[in-house]
């Protein structure tokens, strides 16, 4: 009897959310599937052409693709570095006998609760007016000048952007890994005298190492999806080097009208996508320690 | 009593899911309301207030409800096609450029046969396959506009007399003319002088797409990479400027010329500037007529019931014919009118020329309503960020760019 009541409860937990994630993920995703395999403008009343796999061969040979995802891919990577790296050291910095720490806390995750398009619009102001004051007033124009016209310093520029957006976040993440590090591990080491860098490398990281998986997939999966900052950060100029794939995608489905093109090239992103990020976790996985 | 509640969550949770799935229906009633109520979707922010105002002065008289949804203006035609799509398209929407209302072509009512549709002035409808599909929303023209303290228009002929209005004014310590980084600002309707100039615009952008011409062995494309490269060298770089800055400057009287249209109007009229305002026709090719073209157009759905179709087509003939709907026009929405029916008085100064161009068939055409899909901002944009960023680009270069950009789109 308790047993069909735990499942009864079971369910009514569960089947309203499994209910919703049909509808809003896995139904439109095999629709998504679906289309791909047709030309087609989107309008529901025009005709769509079955063109089978001929969209995903075009893909191998559209430059403008291939530059986009090298650009996501290298924008992804500098992000995961530099957001990990950040959020890492905040979270060491804020679990030390900090007087400020809770303050220290609150500021670093604070940028996290601004909008990703509103955090664009704040660093276009910064990156295009604030740096070339900066330039002028202090002839360091090789460095400060306006980020966001420049080929090359514009994806480090949505990069920075990211990091500052995510590290607060990831440094939670960091925090909470590190109070469930027993403090008894930690005295043991001090007292046979191993430094800092010796009780961090050989102890914390090993026991950090689930909050990295975390942390690693949450940086790379939002990496690679990242749309509002980069919207109103760059919109993908100058001269398309800063156009990541979601927005490629956008821009081929909505900005072209060619929709089952734009569906092809949102599954290959899915597969790239789910590819990566499943070995990161796997790589992680199995480098995490038992206590 | 355990399994009491369960029931009660289970019917609690089944309630929330169905209202939900009911929410979204309202909007499909309209389609059976047998001409009662119809519905407006339109492009324009800048005229929504406008449009609620008139709907309840149109319910008054009229007694048919208008509802109009509220828009985004940029993601119009995304919010279109979704809702189109789904059944749920509004009874009277706007058209854009040639190329998406030809990809709904299906869902456009054909006004050819209404009265109304005789005022229009000449060549400003929307004409697919012979029907009339789209009524223009007015008329709007853009050109240099420029500081009558410091710009004469007899300075800027042709392309000599440009360059040498360029350097005075830089020698004098003022921005002679600026563009600023918005795609359409900077580029879009820039790129229309070389298509308008051609005799057959049409033609010609049909032959582009076929590749039977190229715009790089074009005069007028090849002159225009010589402006752009005059611009460029006489003027602050357009990519740190926003609109607001652009216009900011001009007021204030730091820029003598920017590339803008009526519209600016709007934003020059919250500045306190003290000099004339002019606009005159850019110079390509010793062109002197005004580039004069319809934004947007209204448009009736085909796909509702016949009484709604009417309802609908009653609203525009009443929106263009009766008295309160021709000053809402004008005086409200700020048109310069496309009507011959309608007249326009009190226009402002920018208003008034682009009027005054128009009456006087002074005019080029905008060959961007015929271009592409979003070729301006997907194409002809990072080609000119290109330009404007590199000063290692010749302006014959930038055309080949133009060249590259256009065949990409259409492929």
């Amino acid at each position: 009897m308790s047993r069909l009541h735990n499942r009864l409860w079971y369910l009514v937990f569960t089947v309203p959310l499994i209910m919703i994630f049909t509808i809003v993920v896995l139904i439109p995703f095999l629709i998504g599937i679906f289309y791909s395999f047709f030309e087609w403008d989107g309008i529901a009343a025009n005709p769509m052409i079955y063109v089978g796999f001929d969209h995903y061969i075009e893909l191998l040979s559209d430059g403008r693709f291939l530059n986009s995802a090298w650009l996501t891919v290298k924008f992804t990577f500098f992000s995961v570095i530099l957001v990990n790296i950040l959020g890492l050291g905040f979270a060491l910095l804020v679990t030390t006998a900090l007087k400020s720490s809770n303050f220290a806390r609150t500021m670093f995750f604070m940028p996290n609760l601004i909008g990703g398009l509103i955090l664009g619009y704040i660093w276009q102001f910064i990156f295009s007016d604030v740096l070339k004051m900066l330039g002028e007033a202090t002839g360091y124009d090789q460095i400060f000048f306006n980020w966001l016209l420049d080929k090359d310093f514009a994806m480090y520029a949505l990069v920075i952007v990211f990091a500052w957006q995510m590290a607060g976040y990831m440094m939670i993440i960091y925090i909470a890994g590190i109070q469930s590090i027993p403090n008894d591990v930690i005295e043991a080491a001090k007292i046979d005298g191993a430094s800092y860098w010796q009780r961090l490398k050989n102890i914390m990281f090993p026991l950090l190492m689930p909050s990295f998986t975390i942390s690693m997939f949450l940086t790379l999966s939002f990496g690679f999806k990242i749309y509002d900052t980069n919207l109103s950060l760059t919109n993908g100029g100058p001269v398309n080097q800063t156009e990541l794939f979601a927005m490629h995608i956008y821009n081929e489905i909505f900005g072209y009208g060619n929709y089952g093109y734009g569906q092809a090239k949102a599954i290959i992103f899915f597969i790239v996508v789910a590819a990566i990020t499943l070995t990161q976790v796997y790589l992680t996985k199995k480098r995490e320690v038992e206590m | 009593m355990k399994l009491k509640s369960f029931w009660v969550a289970l019917l609690l949770g089944l309630v929330l899911v169905l209202s939900a799935c009911s929410g979204g229906d309202s909007d499909d009633e309209s389609a059976e309301s047998n001409g009662e109520k119809i519905t407006i979707f339109q492009t324009k922010v800048e005229i929504s207030e406008q449009m609620e105002e008139l709907a309840e002065i149109y319910e008054e008289e009229t007694g048919v409800e208008v509802e109009v949804w509220g828009t985004t203006g940029d993601d119009y035609f995304q919010q279109l096609q979704t809702r189109l799509n789904s059944n749920q398209g509004p009874s009277i929407l706007s058209l854009q450029d040639y190329k998406k209302a030809e990809n709904i072509k299906s869902y456009l009512h054909d006004l050819s046969g209404e009265e109304f549709i005789d005022n229009i002035a000449p060549n400003m409808a929307v004409e697919i396959d012979g029907e009339v599909v789209g009524i223009p929303y007015g008329v709007e023209g853009f050109g240099l506009v420029y500081n009558k303290d410091l710009v004469s228009e007899e300075d800027i002929q042709d392309y000599d007399s440009f360059v040498n209005t360029l350097e005075r004014l830089s020698n004098e310590g003022v921005d002679p003319l600026t563009l600023s980084s918005e795609a359409y600002f900077l580029i879009g309707h820039m790129s229309n002088y070389p298509f308008s100039l051609q005799e057959d615009h049409f033609e010609y952008i049909d032959q582009l797409s076929e590749g039977e011409v190229t715009m790089t062995e074009t005069p007028e494309f090849q002159e225009f990479g010589k402006f752009l490269e005059a611009i460029r060298e006489y003027s602050p770089n357009p990519m740190d400027y926003t609109y607001d800055e652009q216009m900011g400057d001009f007021a204030t009287g730091k820029t003598a010329m920017v590339h803008q249209g009526n519209w600016a109007m709007g934003m020059l009229a919250d500045y306190d500037y003290d000099f004339e305002v002019g606009m005159m026709p850019f110079p390509l090719a010793g062109n002197d007529k005004l580039a004069v073209g319809v934004g947007a157009n209204w448009a009736v759905n085909g796909t509702k019931d016949e009484a709604e179709i009417e309802a609908a087509v009653d609203f525009l003939e009443w929106l263009h014919t009766s008295e309160t709907g021709q000053r809402f026009v004008v005086e409200e929405f700020g048109f310069v009118p496309a009507m011959t029916n309608i007249e326009a008085n009190d226009l402002d100064v920018l208003s008034d020329i682009v009027l005054e161009y128009s009456n006087s068939g002074e005019t080029i055409p905008w060959a961007q309503n015929y271009y592409p899909a979003s070729v301006v901002t997907n194409d002809f944009m990072p080609a000119a960020q290109d330009f404007f960023l590199d000063e290692n680009i010749s302006g014959e270069d930038f055309i080949q760019l133009f060249d590259e950009a256009w065949q990409n789109a259409v492929k």
